[in-house]
């Protein structure tokens, strides 16, 4: 295979938190040491609950926030600086898509203006061209051109989310990061637009990161899946072994709290303690003082990510090669 | 704790170096200061030492320097108009606007603190409503127009008062008035907004809820709450106290420093000008920075966010 | 000092409320057209718009429709009293016409507290914006300025301005172009600092827009409404700064006339005819109470949480 269409090596990025009145800071690792690599028309899904670090992942990778250290390199080049105008031209080939589309629309435009407004930022075609441009990627979001005259407000949460689409896509980028694109959406709602995400990524042979606390809609889109608690990956695989198999004890809660046909809801390991804390991130493993089968080694040690066979790899110390194959 | 008042204090150090700078700028940009500071009637020998004096012929940082030694001596220039020192014009006024602003200070207090409080304990009421109108009245009737019809109603019409000039305590009633007047109808509208913003919070509830006595909810939690900001605003009064009469003195010909002021910047007597503006700068600096100090005492949490700009 | 101490006032309270106003902002602004309809207008708010109206025409076409040159001395009717046929609002006691040059004077001030008010609002938002823009050092310099300019009393920066540069119509416009900028600064910099953290100006951004784009195109629009408010705030306290240097004598200089040089022109003539300083300070006053009735009204619609 050749090389990623998109590498992130070892990119980590803290942050100084200040906290109480006498203004000491804290430190808050919200990317520590995180690696991944997405082939060129792929999809990697990032799973992990709020604050494991996966939008801050996102964004730089997107290049919206700097590194601390290591770097992204995109389709074989590094990143541009942020905010430079080679940065604003690069965004032509990667764009973004929200939580929240109401929030990442303009309020006072109607909607065909927003779409086109890429085409006028980096200069794409002629004036005519991009009004014919816009019309066809309303349609590509089963969308029709009365839809483009509306304003966001009068819009459904569906709509509002095809129009950021839309506008992701109308300078056909090549790379989309997704970050919970339609957790914010009715459930009926949310599979039409994954599954207009998966149409059209399979049409315009686009790479996706899809970021999500949701198992189920990862699993969907997903050729990868990578696990992240508290700034570091846990577990990455392909999609359906991930989810068959899981390895690490926390993807095996995971797993077991989302709902699936043909399994009982008897199996299910619920996690004790408080749900992962940035700014107070446990020594060792981060996820020991959760992990329902944590031994001594785990509060002082923090376990490596490797693989443990296919493209599987582990962060766990109970997990290493076959012999903890059968343990799960 | 000493972080806070650090914060502060190098902020008002920053906001007179501000004002020093502004009356060099506009100093050097209209003009020979020499000129300007002397008058055109000086002699060439007295423009030249003094020329000298000020290390005018020096490049511009170096002047700039200098000007704020200078200034750090006390020596602000000459009047061009009867030749003493600015400085002493300017202090000498001092006594008759304090006899107008300090009496105007309490009748505000007085009279707008306790009209707010009673407004917003009385929300929609007839005198609430009242306080709110006369509030309204207080900002849309410039004070030169209240003065002006006061003289008409009391002096012209009635005959009760003088109408102009410091012969008596009876020509201090007028102005005082003047000022007094459109100085309470702002406290008590802010003050109103200020309790009733407090009223609105949920540990007022609370303190209702648990069966406090209303009494002591407003006079325990209410009033302290709502004396911060007020506190503030008081602050800035007490600011204006040496230069807050300049259109009520001119009006009534009463000779503080406003009226100076007023007659220095006709005259372009510049070096009289350029120092009362930095004795105005000092003294809003002096009470902003008391009533930081205030704040920090009343309202320990400030101190943490002592960097909040 | 009524005035200075009022503009600190509502300095300090735009400032205790900036942070619910973040937040309420974005929600406010595209409430605009829903909210406002001709059905809804209070009476008060009704008659303060058509004065201001009316303000405007006269401003527009005071030398048409006054009724005598607002120098033309008349010195057979020196003094007379108003409601005589030839003079309606009577005369000076050079026989000049009070109406026509209460019509010129309103055409002056307002031309005056327009151009000024505009220039605030230029400036206040641009550095507001560079200060959201670039944060660090620009930020804390405008920071600092606004602080300066809030803790000084303008007629006091304003007679030092005027001693040191004498005095003419475009100087008392610029100068008066500096009262009340910080207070669009402060907001403009909340506002668009809270856009750029969230929402459509970082997925803008995010787009590849240049800074002007998302500044000029996005942001604007978006906190017009509260920078319309805040216009409303300082326009009021402008013409009355104007007025009350007018009427010191070191604003508007004669020949021409503006509503504060009537009034203080007028004080001379208290006792034989008041109504020359009536006529003008009653003017002042109304179109003072009617820009706050607007503006208290459309704050109540846009933003009620601007002081």
């Amino acid at each position: 295979m050749s090389a990623p269409f998109v590498q992130v090596s070892a990119i980590s990025r803290s942050y100084a938190m200040r906290s109480g009145m006498f203004g000491r800071s804290t430190v808050v690792h919200a990317v520590d040491g995180v690696s991944l690599s997405i082939p060129k028309g792929e999809t990697l899904g990032l799973v992990g609950e709020s604050g494991s670090g996966k939008s801050t992942t996102g964004r730089i990778v997107l290049g919206f926030e700097p590194s601390d250290s290591g770097e992204v390199r995109f389709d074989g080049k590094p990143m541009a600086p942020l905010g430079t105008a080679a940065w604003r031209a690069q965004r032509a080939r990667m764009q973004m898509i929200f939580q929240d589309p109401l929030g990442a629309l303009d309020r006072r435009l109607p909607v065909a203006a927003q779409i086109r407004e890429p085409l006028d930022i980096h200069d794409l075609g002629m004036p005519a061209e991009r009004e014919d441009r816009v019309r066809e990627l309303l349609r590509a979001v089963e969308l029709t051109p009365a839809h483009g005259a509306r304003y966001p407000g009068a819009l459904s949460g569906g709509q509002r989310q095809r129009i950021v689409l839309a506008r992701a896509l109308a300078t056909k980028p090549d790379f989309l990061v997704c970050d919970e694109p339609v957790s914010a959406l009715d459930v009926s709602i949310q599979a039409q637009v994954v599954n207009l995400l998966a149409d059209l990524q399979a049409e315009l042979s686009l790479t996706l990161l899809f970021i999500s606390h949701d198992l189920r809609v990862v699993r969907q889109i997903s050729n990868v899946v990578a696990v992240m608690y508290l700034g570091r990956i846990v577990e990455i695989g392909s999609a359906d072994d991930l989810f068959a198999r899981p390895e690490h004890p926390y993807t095996q809660a995971l797993v077991s709290a989302s709902p699936a046909p043909g399994r009982r809801s008897a199996g299910r390991i619920v996690l004790a303690g408080d749900p992962p804390n940035p700014a107070a991130r446990p020594q060792g493993c981060t996820f020991h003082p959760r992990c329902p089968r944590a031994i001594a080694r785990c509060a002082s040690e923090v376990p490596a990510l490797s693989s443990i066979g296919g493209n599987r790899q582990v962060a766990c110390h109970l997990v290493t090669g076959a012999e903890t194959r059968d343990a799960a | 704790m000493g972080h806070f008042f650090a914060i502060r204090l190098g902020r008002a150090a920053l906001t007179i170096v501000l004002v020093v700078t502004f009356a060099f700028v506009v100093l050097r940009l209209s003009g020979d200061p020499a000129l300007m500071i002397l008058g055109p009637e000086a002699p060439p020998e007295v423009l030249a030492a003094f020329r000298k004096a000020w290390s005018l012929d020096d490049p511009i940082w170096a002047q700039y320097f200098d000007y704020f030694g200078a200034i750090a001596k006390g020596e602000l220039g000459r009047s061009m108009r009867d030749g003493r020192p600015a400085i002493e014009l300017v202090l000498e006024r001092i006594p008759a606007t304090l006899a107008l602003t300090l009496p105007a200070f309490f009748f505000k207090v007085a009279l707008g603190i306790p009209a707010g409080i009673y407004a917003a304990l009385h929300r929609g009421s007839g005198i609430d409503r009242a306080v709110m109108m006369t509030a309204v009245a207080g900002f849309t009737v410039p004070s030169f127009v209240l003065a002006l019809v006061l003289v008409l109603v009391f002096a012209v019409q009635l005959g009760w008062l003088p109408s102009g000039g410091q012969e008596s305590w009876r020509h201090a009633i007028l102005p005082i008035a003047t000022l007094g007047l459109g100085g309470a109808a702002v406290l008590a509208r802010f003050t109103r907004s200020a309790m009733l913003e407090v009223l609105g919070q949920p540990y007022i509830r609370t303190a209702s809820a648990k069966g406090v006595s209303w009494r002591q909810v407003v006079t325990s939690h209410a009033l302290p709450n709502a004396a911060i900001p007020t506190v503030t605003i008081l602050g800035f009064m007490v600011g204006t106290l040496i230069a807050g009469a300049v259109v009520v003195e001119s009006v009534f010909a009463w000779p503080g420093v406003g009226r100076l002021l007023v007659v220095a910047v006709a005259n372009r007597d510049l070096a009289v000008v350029q120092c009362i503006l930095l004795l105005v700068a000092m003294t809003m600096v002096t009470s902003n920075l008391v009533v930081d100090f205030l704040y920090g005492f009343l309202d320990p949490r400030l101190r943490a966010k002592g960097a909040h700009a | 000092m009524t005035d200075a101490t009022l503009k600190d006032a509502k300095a300090f309270s735009s400032e205790v409320d900036s942070g619910s106003r973040k937040r309420n902002a974005s929600k406010l602004e595209s409430s605009l057209r829903r909210r406002i309809s001709l059905a809804a207008i209070p009476v008060s708010v009704a008659l303060a718009i058509t004065w201001i109206i009316a303000m405007l025409l006269i401003a527009a076409f005071a030398e048409k429709i006054a009724p005598y040159g607002f120098t033309q001395l008349d010195l057979r009717n020196r003094l007379a009293a108003p409601g005589n046929a030839a003079h309606w609002l009577g005369t000076d006691e050079l026989g000049r016409d009070v109406l026509s040059r209460l019509l010129v004077s309103i055409r002056i001030s307002l031309l005056i507290a327009f151009g000024a008010t505009a220039i605030s609002a230029l400036v206040g938002t641009t550095l507001g914006f560079l200060a959201a823009h670039f944060r660090g050092a620009i930020e804390q310099l405008v920071l600092m300025l606004t602080d300066f300019q809030a803790s000084m009393p303008f007629l006091i920066m304003a007679l030092a301005v005027l001693a040191f540069f004498g005095n003419s119509l475009p100087l008392l416009i610029a100068l008066m172009g500096l009262f009340g900028w910080e207070r669009y600064a402060r907001i403009a910099r909340g506002l668009a600092i809270s856009a750029n953290a969230q929402g459509y100006a970082a997925a803008v951004r995010q787009l590849g827009a240049a800074p002007s784009r998302i500044y000029l195109r996005h942001i604007l629009p978006n906190i017009a409404s509260t920078l319309i408010v805040s216009t409303t705030l300082v326009f009021p306290e402008v013409i009355l700064m104007e007025s009350g240097l007018s009427f010191l004598g070191l604003g508007v200089q004669p020949p021409m006339t503006s509503l504060g040089n009537m009034v203080g022109y007028g004080r001379e003539y208290l006792t034989r005819a008041p109504w020359i300083m009536l006529a003008p300070a009653t003017t002042i006053v109304v179109t003072t109470l009617a820009v706050s009735v607007i503006g208290d009204w459309l704050r109540d619609r846009l933003d009620p949480t601007l002081q």
